[in-house]
């Protein structure tokens, strides 16, 4: 069992990554001339009179940032709660925090339109800081039951997700069989999760929660590695697993939560990209997570293009994912490369 | 100059209703093997944790060279004290060299980076357990004697002055075991401090400088030399059913049986 070296794998999920950003910014249903943009920036135009500058920068670039840190951030937060639970099959969303925070959103959009309110803190609509607080309360819940009650296992912790999770879709149901139709569609369409974000506000607040959250949990990659050989030899090499398991797992649900709440709950990001990626470079955690995040981004975005020119009109991208993803996930498990797990 | 790591009348408990231990005084000095040995359940396991800091002893304390182990920041300790729980699961595919590596982490910068230097140290502790030809292998196929080397390896790897051993043998036939005992008291000769918990008295008589027993009733029933622990009346106390002391042929060292049932309490 011999490792390829860690700087080629790099290079080259970087050198891809990178074209497809290029792509994500060139492609779209205008096709715009970069050298006619550059003129005008070059020419100091105002967007007004350089709609080809504009819509490179109101609608390209801060869609592709968005993608880049939604699906960086969702990639990162799989890898390191597949890490702590030392389960192949942990990530924030399998935990039931994209449900809690669909059932945020819904609850929410319906409580506001029924009492006819447009209710926003700090900026972020009600229907944000609902997805994001019942984001965060399923996974307080989660999380007392890991610590409170000694040696609970990661199937036990994800059984318990999994219900939040059918929990919270029960409620969604129950909030549509109450709800009219017009609201129905407004709802449907933010379940299927986008990042056609206009403008750069959106991508503020995603990089204010994920660059923060990722460069924390980014640092503490080599501890993963003890982690993967039990909570007791990591102890003994020094480590705080107790602090550590704290810190990831609010940063890592802050981060998903950030996310849903912006762009809706993108599925099969965190699952798939940390297991695609290990598949590379083993469970080296400074190269894996570092690199999941930049593969993970690379990803939304290529799921970007496709929403964009597959289908006319924008296809949800959650339906791209899902598309996208399941069959290459079930092609590594067929091949029996299910990362590097020890199953 | 070795180091002493010591317990002073350390009382621990889980829950309050069932103490595991109570005043329980042991002590290890680098240069020296000592066993601990009990039944099942008598508190060894949690004797050892209580020793590498991981438990806080709910009355008493721990001391290193004298300072309270509670005192001194986890990542220092690391690099004195060195532990092999009793089973290790990795839940990753790792190659045995790397397993070793990451050994090294205590004595890393804050990012984790391994140098150069530290391969070649994980290579030398590879080399002392007589490991290094297995270097590329995946760890999880390894045999079972050559699993436990290769930790061992790699708690070496953390450059530490004390080792203590959680049941390093416990899945070894009698040849892996009396190797990894050989190379436990060649470690000692080296001025290691070793702490191992075993279930295999008669190894443990034949290789250790001093045993402990401890009982299933919260106490140290002995310690001492082999021969002074290791006799009719002490273990049977210890195991709490009748148990026979005889030598080894060939070193002298005590030999331990439990009395066979059909003999009853008949024997003279
Ligand atoms: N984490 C724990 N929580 C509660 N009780 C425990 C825990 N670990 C061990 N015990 C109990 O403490 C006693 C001593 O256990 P242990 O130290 O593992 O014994 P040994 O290693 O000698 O077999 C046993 O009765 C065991 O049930
Ligand atoms: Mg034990």
């Amino acid at each position: 069992m011999r490792r390829r070296h860690g700087g080629i794998i790099a290079a080259g999920l970087i050198g891809v990554s990178l074209a497809a950003v290029f792509a994500s910014i060139g492609v779209g249903s205008e096709s715009i001339s970069f050298a006619a943009a550059w003129r005008d920036w070059c020419a100091g135009r105002p967007l007004a009179d350089a709609p080809e500058l504009a819509i490179l920068l109101q609608h390209r670039l801060p869609r592709t940032l968005a993608a880049l840190l939604a699906g960086g951030g969702l990639a990162l937060a799989g890898c390191v709660f597949q890490a702590l639970l030392r389960n192949p099959l942990a990530t924030p969303y399998t935990l039931g925090v994209a449900s809690a925070g669909a059932f945020g959103a819904y609850a929410a959009t319906v409580v506001m339109r029924s009492a006819g309110l447009a209710l926003a803190l700090w900026g972020f609509s009600a229907v944000q800081v609902c997805a994001f607080v019942f984001a965060l309360l399923d996974v307080s819940l989660i999380y007392l039951m890991a610590v409170r009650r000694h040696h609970v296992s990661s199937s036990v912790l994800l059984l318990a997700g999994i219900t939040l999770g059918m929990l919270s879709n029960a409620g969604m149901m129950l909030v549509r069989f109450l709800s009219d139709p017009g609201m129905l569609a407004m709802m449907e369409r933010w379940l299927m999760g986008g990042v056609d974000v206009i403008g750069y506000e959106p991508v503020v607040t995603l990089a204010a929660g994920v660059l923060p959250c990722s460069a924390v949990l980014l640092l503490q990659a080599a501890k993963f590695d003890q982690l993967g050989f039990g909570a007791e030899v990591a102890q003994g090499r020094g480590v705080n697993v107790r602090r550590l398991q704290t810190t990831t797992f609010l940063l890592g649900s802050f981060l998903t939560a950030v996310i849903v709440s912006e762009v809706g709950p993108i599925g099969f990001v965190g699952l798939i990209v940390p297991h695609a990626v290990r598949s590379l470079t083993g469970s080296r955690h400074r190269l894996l997570m570092p690199l999941s995040f930049v593969a993970g981004g690379a990803f939304l975005c290529l799921c970007d293009i496709f929403a964009r020119i597959v289908l006319p009109g924008e296809t949800p991208i959650g339906i791209i994912t899902a598309f996208l993803g399941g069959p290459f996930f079930l092609y590594l498990l067929l091949r029996r490369r299910f990362g590097d797990w020890e199953t | 100059m070795g180091r002493r790591l010591e317990s002073h009348s350390v009382s621990f408990a889980y829950v309050p209703e069932s103490p595991v231990l109570a005043d329980v005084d042991v002590g290890v000095t680098g240069g020296e093997v000592m066993g601990v040995i009990g039944p099942n359940g008598s508190g060894k396991s949690t004797l050892l944790r209580l020793l590498c800091g991981f438990l806080r002893p709910a009355r008493g304390a721990v001391l290193l060279d004298g300072q309270p182990l509670s005192a001194i920041r986890s990542r220092e300790r690391a690099r004195i004290l060195a532990f092999l729980p009793q089973t290790v699961t990795p839940a990753f595919a790792l190659t045995a060299f790397e397993v070793v590596l990451l050994g090294r982490y205590p004595r890393l910068g804050p990012l984790g980076a391994p140098a150069g230097r530290d391969r070649e140290i994980a290579l030398r502790c590879m080399r002392e357990t007589e490991t290094d030809g297995l270097r590329y292998r995946d760890f999880g196929t390894l045999s079972g004697g050559e699993r436990q080397r290769v930790l061992l390896a790699s708690i070496l790897a953390q450059e530490p002055d004390l080792l203590l051993l959680d049941e390093p043998t416990a899945a070894l036939d009698i040849n892996h075991q009396a190797g990894i005992f050989a190379l436990l008291r060649g470690l000692a000769r080296n001025g290691y401090g070793v702490v191992v918990v075993t279930h295999d008295l008669n190894v443990a008589g034949q290789f250790c400088d001093r045993l402990v027993l401890m009982s299933a009733r919260a106490r140290i029933v002995a310690q001492g030399t082999p021969r002074q622990v290791l006799t009719r009346d002490l273990l049977t106390e210890a195991y709490e059913s009748p148990i026979v002391v005889t030598e080894h042929p060939i070193t002298g060292t005590p030999l331990v049986w439990p009395e066979p049932a059909s003999a009853g309490g008949a024997k003279p």
